[in-house]
């Protein structure tokens, strides 16, 4: 089944009180969920402990980027046919993950990306698409890549294109390196309609415009340096 | 000579010989080595003979010896700066794998037996 080769991958930092909750309905669907616990301070990693038997934990702090790249591996090791990246704050919808994974599945393509814009983009709450519009800008700057929504934490990837995407990039800077890998690796992505779940917890979490800048710096140190 | 002279000399002949024993001992590259050596040797001519700083300034087009010394302190910094940010991010980095493996085979040591190996092809 669809569902049983894709294992997915959840970074979880400091997210005692959503984790549980996300990993259960997660479960019901996908057999297969990696939560890696990247350093939390917050009893994250009990929580996580209990909610899957592929629980993984950074000693320190890595970063998101970092946490995901660790599950990918992980996950590689054992068999997976697609990764699946889920944040943990339960801002992602299952039912939107079945899309992008039926999408990977059939082969249309190897990456399939989650797009907050194209669907019912008036949910997305107004300072947040701001935000998310100058990275979408920036982007078609420096990769030429022309996406809807880059900075979206819902994605599907083949096998093949999760061996080929090597996240380097520790923080947040790891959405961007993602689509220049894609970029350059000539892999087949798509993007399709996904909700988000905005509650005040998970915008609490969000990015803040100074944090965009923050990856900014990251990415491009990143990209000049290697 | 005058005092200050003397003891501008002395550290920095030190320095010139730390540099040496280093080098010897292969604590450092030798191309890392000359380098020292020449700048703590040009420190030492400087030193001794400050009038000839200004002769090289005048002959870049600057006006005096300090300011030609000023200059290169600060390129200096900022090359140390960005040789210790490459150090910082190579070890952030091996941090990282470092970490990454660490978490695979503790979860992989807690899951023998267990959970999660049907998927295994």
């Amino acid at each position: 089944m669809v569902a049983e080769g894709t294992w997915v991958v959840v970074p979880v930092y400091n997210e005692a009180t959503a984790i549980g909750g996300v990993v259960a309905e997660l479960r019901r669907t996908f057999p297969n969920v990696v939560c890696v616990d990247d350093g939390s301070t917050d009893g994250s990693w009990k929580a996580v402990l209990s909610a899957t038997p592929h629980a993984l934990r950074h000693m320190v702090n890595r970063g998101q980027g970092a946490a995901i790249q660790t599950g990918t591996d992980y996950a590689l090791r054992r068999g997976a046919q697609r990764i699946a990246h889920f944040d943990a704050d339960g801002q992602h919808r299952v039912e939107d993950l079945v899309t992008l994974t039926e999408a990977v599945a059939s082969g249309t393509c190897d990456i399939a990306l989650g797009d907050r814009f194209s669907g019912d983009a008036a949910a997305v709450p107004a300072a947040r698409r701001a935000l998310l519009r100058a990275a979408v800008a920036f982007h078609r700057l420096t990769s030429g890549i022309a996406l809807n929504d880059v900075h979206n934490g819902l994605r599907v990837l083949s096998r093949r294109a999760a061996e080929r995407i090597e996240i380097t990039a520790d923080r947040m800077a790891h959405a961007s390196e993602i689509i220049d890998l894609i970029a350059e690796s000539g892999l087949v992505y798509r993007e399709l309609p996904v909700r988000i779940r905005y509650t005040d917890y998970s915008r609490a979490k969000g990015q803040s415009w100074a944090g965009g800048f923050r990856i900014i710096f990251h990415y491009l140190v990143g990209r000049i340096l290697g | 000579m005058t005092p200050f002279q003397i003891i501008l000399v002395a550290v920095l002949s030190l320095v010139a010989l730390a540099t040496v024993a280093l080098a010897m001992r292969g604590s450092i590259g030798r191309l890392a080595g000359v380098g020292w050596l020449a700048v703590t040797g040009a420190g030492i001519v400087f030193a001794i003979r400050p009038n000839w700083t200004t002769d090289i300034a005048h002959l870049l087009g600057i006006s005096r010896g300090t300011d030609l010394l000023l200059y290169l302190l600060v390129l200096a910094v900022l090359q140390g700066f960005l040789l210790i940010y490459l150090k910082l991010r190579r070890v952030r980095r091996e941090l990282t794998l470092l970490v990454r493996e660490l978490a695979i085979r503790e979860a992989e040591r807690r899951g023998d037996g267990g959970a999660g190996d049907t998927e295994r092809r």
